[in-house]
């Protein structure tokens, strides 16, 4: 258990002092990976690979500055690969997270650590969402810095909790240490079609955002799409007011009823590579938003209404059947409309993924997060808010909990030149 | 014996008193023309000419072009054919048994204010170097037969290269200045999403410049090139055309592939790096890795049909474009999806980017095209220069030649084809 390779890496951690941020920026630095699972085409795969064998960041093969030196996995189901990878890279795979991070040593032995609580077998929440241990993680390594006297970097893939208060409860536990702490998912770092930003302190009318899959897990990234855009509002984000689901052909009726745009959503359909039915039928282009196509194609649809505390409305559509990808349209005050979709490359190179590790790798060089943590909390928070709401008969539930205030990263940072 | 006729042709079309080629007449929505020797679905005039009848997403809106698709000739009809239920689901749009009806719409005149020319797929067959015979040149002659015969000309789209022939293409392009119709042509590359989002900045110095895609002589060949050549265009002193080509495969790629520099006889192989980084969809080189930048060895053991073109223009700048080509029915084979460009500039700064192909059924990186053409329709006017698409058709066509001489450099007096690009960029961004 305690290679050589660890034996060095305690070493080095201690001829390092205790700082990491002090470092200078062109030593290597070393950092854990703590998972859940390492399979093929897991999270930790995709991530966890570009930090070993390198990435394609602005027209080169990227090789991070960066040394995976320990890792923690929580299941091994088949197919896992860590045993391999930590053969080949020479990292060691350690029984509990206070080890990983300690590299088996009796001190905090990494300069960042990396948390991808994704993928694995997990009980499900009465509301459907997947108990991935992202709080428990997290709260394990705090314990370690607090034991060891010395914090480090934190990067948490996707939400930070499918509950609210454990969202909340890692946030304010960062502050507390004063760690940087980076989270949340790749579609606000991923390219973009066409590559259009909000313009910092711009005056929203609505938002409007499409997404497709299941819920917790797609519904989560489209929601973080939809802030990483909203957020960058004149006063910036101010947190959430309250939040209704709506499913079935209600969705629709509230179109009638004005509670959302099918302006908007046209505009952000215009945007999709992916449009199902007659397009899948004989590859014609469509106008899904107003040929009444929408109906036939979208069995389950739901409306995800969030109302924020300035007055802001914005809503997720989930249309399974309707398109495969994500897109987004606001209209801002006296001014265009602006639609993107935020474009997952696809299968098995998945190079949204390396924006994201671009992101991470950026937080752990310099020791600082190149945007806001607080955008993963408050979208995490009004999830689990809205799933509440269909949990409790699709009421509209007021939220002053999540006054959660935040003011965007001047740079947006998608997309990778 | 072709040139004489040629230029024969010529002459004849210039001394013709034709109307001048001008905008339509913008009272009414112009009236367009389809020929196409199939319409069935993924095929190039179905995404073309659907998106003319139905619409297409542009800049945040169901754009619907400002003009009719009022007849269509379809030289091959087969079970998978969707011309008729196009027909009959948009009864403007007639469907004629010949080029000339479709034109006249049945009657003695032109009856169009613009042509589209799409020949490609279908059954045609193929020669001893690979090219497939599609019939651009022969639809394009009856096409300018009605010009001819109603002292009128129109605005004509060509489909991808001219012609797999090179003589052709010439007297395509020379038939449409001497008529003086407006003559817009080339692959949807060009002006398809870039990732990232960027041009060449205009009169930057090149100094040399790597493309590459998963190979197919001719028919993908033209898409690659014409790619490159919509970026190398715009370098100091604009394009100066060809003078030499050489092709070379098997064990001369192989050796190109590991030369280490242009003057070993290869390439700067940080371009080629640059390409492949610039890939959504590079194969996975090594079992379990899902995202891993393929070895020499690697593109050797997927792409074992890998061939190369390296061009030298007249101005100095070197061009390679290496095809990375699995053998056929090689199960898990190939290297790369995308096609991609790098370039190393005189300062050394190196400029890259992939050209973003939508991946999925709606093939939207027509619609940038399909705005073009409209542009071309209602400007009378190619939106940008053509004189690119005869450069690339003649480069292809060069490259293919070489390939099947023995991999022979050959010197290309015929290509020193001289034009400025537009300044604005043309790709899509917005």
């Amino acid at each position: 258990m305690h290679s050589r390779r660890s034996f060095i890496g305690t070493l080095t951690a201690a001829a390092l002092g205790p700082a990491s941020s002090r470092a200078e920026p062109t030593e290597r630095k070393r950092i854990a990976i703590i998972t859940t699972v390492w399979t093929y085409q897991s999270h930790a795969q995709h991530m966890g690979d570009r930090f070993l064998i390198g990435y394609p960041r602005n027209g080169r093969w990227h090789k991070p500055p960066l040394d995976v030196v320990a890792l923690y996995v929580d299941q091994r189901p088949e197919g896992d690969l860590s045993g391999q990878r930590a053969r080949d890279h020479r990292f060691t795979v350690y029984p509990t997270i206070a080890e990983t991070l300690r590299c088996g040593g009796s001190r905090l032995a990494v300069d960042g650590v990396v948390i991808i609580g994704e993928h694995g077998n997990y009980p499900r929440t009465r509301k459907n969402q997947i108990q991935y241990p992202r709080f428990e993680f997290f709260q394990q390594c705090v314990k370690v810095f607090e034991q060891d006297g010395r914090c480090v970097p934190i990067f948490n893939d996707k939400h930070l909790s499918y509950d609210a208060g454990k969202a909340r409860k890692m946030v304010a536990e960062s502050k507390r240490l004063g760690f940087p702490f980076l989270a949340g998912s790749s579609l606000p770092v991923t390219w973009r079609l066409p590559p259009v930003d909000i313009p910092l302190d711009a005056e929203f009318e609505d938002a409007l955002m499409v997404g497709v899959g299941g819920s917790d897990a797609m519904d989560y990234h489209a929601l973080e799409a939809m802030q990483c855009m909203v957020e960058r509002r004149r006063g910036g984000e101010t947190g959430i007011k309250s939040v209704q689901i709506i499913d079935g052909d209600e969705v629709w009726m509230a179109a009638e009823q004005g509670r959302w745009s099918r302006r908007l959503l046209e505009a952000a359909l215009s945007r999709s590579d992916t449009l199902q039915g007659d397009t899948q039928l004989d590859s014609r282009p469509q106008d899904l938003a107003n040929n009444g196509q929408l109906p036939r194609l979208v069995p389950n649809p739901s409306a995800y209404f969030i109302e924020r505390n300035d007055g802001l409305r914005t809503t997720l559509l989930m249309l399974n059947g309707a398109v495969q990808d994500y897109t987004f349209a606001a209209q801002l005050k006296g001014g265009p409309i602006i639609s993107t979709q935020f474009f997952l490359p696809p299968q098995p190179n998945v190079t949204y993924s390396a924006c994201l590790v671009s992101a991470i790798e950026e937080m752990i060089v310099s020791g600082k997060a190149p945007y806001p943590v607080e955008r993963t909390e408050i979208v995490s928070a009004l999830l689990d808010r809205c799933l509440d709401s269909r949990a409790e008969n699709y009421r509209r539930i007021e939220t002053p909990d999540l006054d959660i205030r935040y003011l965007a990263a001047k740079e947006s940072r998608f997309g990778l030149r | 014996m072709r040139l004489d006729r040629r230029q024969l042709l010529v002459a004849f079309a210039t001394a013709m008193p034709l109307l001048p080629c001008r905008a339509h007449d913008s009272s009414r929505r112009p009236r367009i023309a389809a020929v196409t020797p199939v319409y069935y679905k993924y095929s190039h005039s179905q995404h073309i000419v659907d998106r003319f009848l139905d619409g297409y997403g542009w800049e945040g809106r169901h754009h619907r072009p400002a003009m009719d698709v009022v007849s269509l000739y379809v030289e091959q009809v087969g079970a998978n054919d969707l011309s008729r239920e196009r027909a009959q689901r948009h009864p403007q749009m007639k469907i004629y048994p010949t080029i000339a009806e479709a034109l006249t719409c049945g009657t003695n005149k032109l009856a169009v204010d613009g042509v589209l020319l799409i020949g490609e797929h279908g059954r045609f067959p193929v020669n001893e170097k690979g090219q497939q015979l599609y019939p651009r040149y022969e639809y394009f002659q009856q096409i300018v037969q009605v010009f001819r015969d109603s002292d009128r000309v129109a605005p004509v789209f060509n489909d991808k290269h001219l012609s797999w022939n090179w003589n052709y293409a010439r007297e395509m392009y020379d038939t449409a200045a001497a008529m003086g119709f407006g003559l817009m042509a080339g692959s949807s590359l060009p002006v398809t999403w870039r990732q990232p989002s960027i041009d060449l900045p205009m009169g930057a110095d090149v100094e040399e410049i790597v493309g590459i895609w998963s190979g197919g002589i001719d028919g993908g060949d033209i898409h690659v090139i014409e790619a490159m050549q919509a970026i190398v265009e715009r370098r100091r002193g604009g394009e100066t055309g060809v003078r030499a080509v050489e092709a070379m495969r098997g064990e001369r790629f192989w050796s190109a592939l590991a030369a280490g520099s242009w003057d070993q006889g290869g390439w700067d192989p940080t371009l080629l790096e640059a390409c492949l980084s610039r890939s959504n969809q590079l194969n996975p080189a090594r079992p379990t890795y899902s995202h891993i930048l393929p070895t020499n060895d690697d593109i050797r053991r997927l792409a074992p049909e890998s061939y190369a073109y390296r061009f030298e223009y007249l101005d100095g700048t070197r061009a390679s474009i290496v095809q990375l080509q699995a053998a056929k029915k090689q199960e898990g084979g190939g290297i790369v999806g995308d096609c991609s460009v790098a370039a190393r500039l005189k300062n050394g700064e190196l400029f890259s980017l992939m050209f973003y192909l939508p991946y999925y059924s709606t093939r939207n990186f027509f619609s940038p095209q399909v705005h073009h053409m409209e542009s071309l329709f209602l400007t009378g006017k190619s939106p940008y220069p053509v004189e690119r698409t005869l450069l690339t058709t003649g480069m292809t066509a060069a490259g293919i030649e070489s390939l099947f001489q023995g991999e022979k450099r050959l010197d290309t007096p015929h290509l020193a084809i001289v034009y400025q690009p537009t300044r604005e960029s043309t790709f899509w961004r917005s």
